[in-house]
């Protein structure tokens, strides 16, 4: 009976962290749709996200896509993103890095709200993106304002915790 | 044909969503933009409207040195940060810096603060906007032979307050009082 409970609380997390808000789900598919590719089903990422998340922020949700080849600084993915968000959502930090290969971009969008801010962190690498979406509540919030460069930085490696 | 008229009407929405999200970014001038693909990392922070009025009012915490901020903050209509890291001394020209500094000199603006750091390589300008014969904007433009940093401050603020403003929202600190010692040269500004 405890190992079902359990059971029912893996596939609700795992589940959760690909439901998301329509915005997420708009992303994903729009990615999907347009690139031909799809996410890689995460069975227990709820899990790891649950336990790995970074302090002060919940409501993740993460989706990852695979044999990515879209080049990372390319102004046609971003539109494709930014045409799947709502209003309220602000282009917020964009960070390009020059790799030895393709390079990174991370692009993140905030949706203020009240206490809150809503944050979607798109992050694209030679082959592969992700797809990240998180609340963020107080200190956290405080820490974007102060150095938003540094933690876009230390975000978009978010998706190799849950590894 | 209902149906037909939903897909128009959806993508009519998400064209404008769209634009008006592109709308709202800082355009850099072009010389600018062209040194992002010679950095090992460039990094844009664009905060504006609503959300610059939302953080004021998160910032008016029970720190002090947030509230200063948020006073600010709250009168502004946008920051906007483009920082370039490159791999190497040399990697940008000072010609370029000039020709971005360039810009700046018009009757619009005016540079107030320019020092050139020989001991280190560190050149800041700052220009402010006047209109009305009030502030209307700041820009800084920080060049250090790695790194390049341009911050655009749009809307109402005094010099002193620039102080209050370093350390958030990515703009570097600046030190606007005098130190004692002279560690940098620091020209006159041409301030009208």
């Amino acid at each position: 009976m405890k190992s079902l409970r359990v059971l029912i609380i893996v596939l609700t997390l795992s589940a959760a962290a690909f439901a998301g808000e329509p915005e997420f789900q708009g992303i994903v598919h729009s990615i999907e749709a347009t690139y031909g590719v799809r996410h890689v089903p995460l069975p227990l990422v709820g899990v790891a996200l649950f336990f790995a998340r970074p302090a002060g922020a919940h409501g993740l949700r993460l989706a990852i896509f695979e044999g990515f080849k879209v080049p990372t600084d390319s102004d046609d993915f971003r539109h494709v993103i930014e045409s799947s968000l709502g209003p309220g959502w602000y282009p917020f930090v964009r960070v390009r890095s020059k790799g030895d290969t393709n390079g990174e971009t991370t692009l993140i969008y905030a949706n203020p709200n009240g206490g809150n801010m809503r944050m979607m962190i798109v992050n694209v690498e030679s082959s592969e993106a992700q797809v990240i979406e998180m609340n963020l509540r107080d200190r956290d919030i405080k820490k974007w304002l102060k150095e938003p460069g540094e933690e876009a930085d230390n975000q978009s490696g978010l998706h190799h915790q849950s590894d | 044909m209902r149906k037909a008229n939903w897909k128009l009407l959806c993508s009519v929405f998400l064209m404008l969503a769209s634009s008006l999200l592109r709308a709202q970014e800082f355009k850099l001038p072009v010389d600018v933009e062209k040194l992002t693909s010679r950095a090992k990392e460039t990094v844009e922070v664009n905060m504006d409207g609503p959300m610059l009025q939302w953080a004021s009012k998160f910032l008016s915490a029970e720190d002090p040195e947030e509230q200063k901020a948020a006073k600010v903050v709250a009168n502004l209509k946008a920051i906007y940060v483009r920082s370039f890291e490159f791999d190497k001394e040399g990697a940008y020209s000072p010609a370029e810096v000039e020709a971005l500094r360039a810009q700046f000199r018009s009757p619009l603006w005016s540079r107030v603060v320019g020092v050139r750091s020989e001991h280190n390589g560190e050149n800041v300008d700052v220009f402010f906007k006047l209109e009305n014969e009030k502030m209307a904007g700041i820009v800084i433009i920080s060049a250090e032979p790695k790194e390049l940093t341009f911050v655009n401050i749009v809307g109402p603020l005094e010099v002193d307050q620039l102080a209050d403003l370093g350390g958030e929202f990515g703009i570097p600190k600046l030190n606007t009082k005098p130190s004692g010692k002279p560690l940098a040269k620091v020209e006159k500004g041409d301030h009208k």
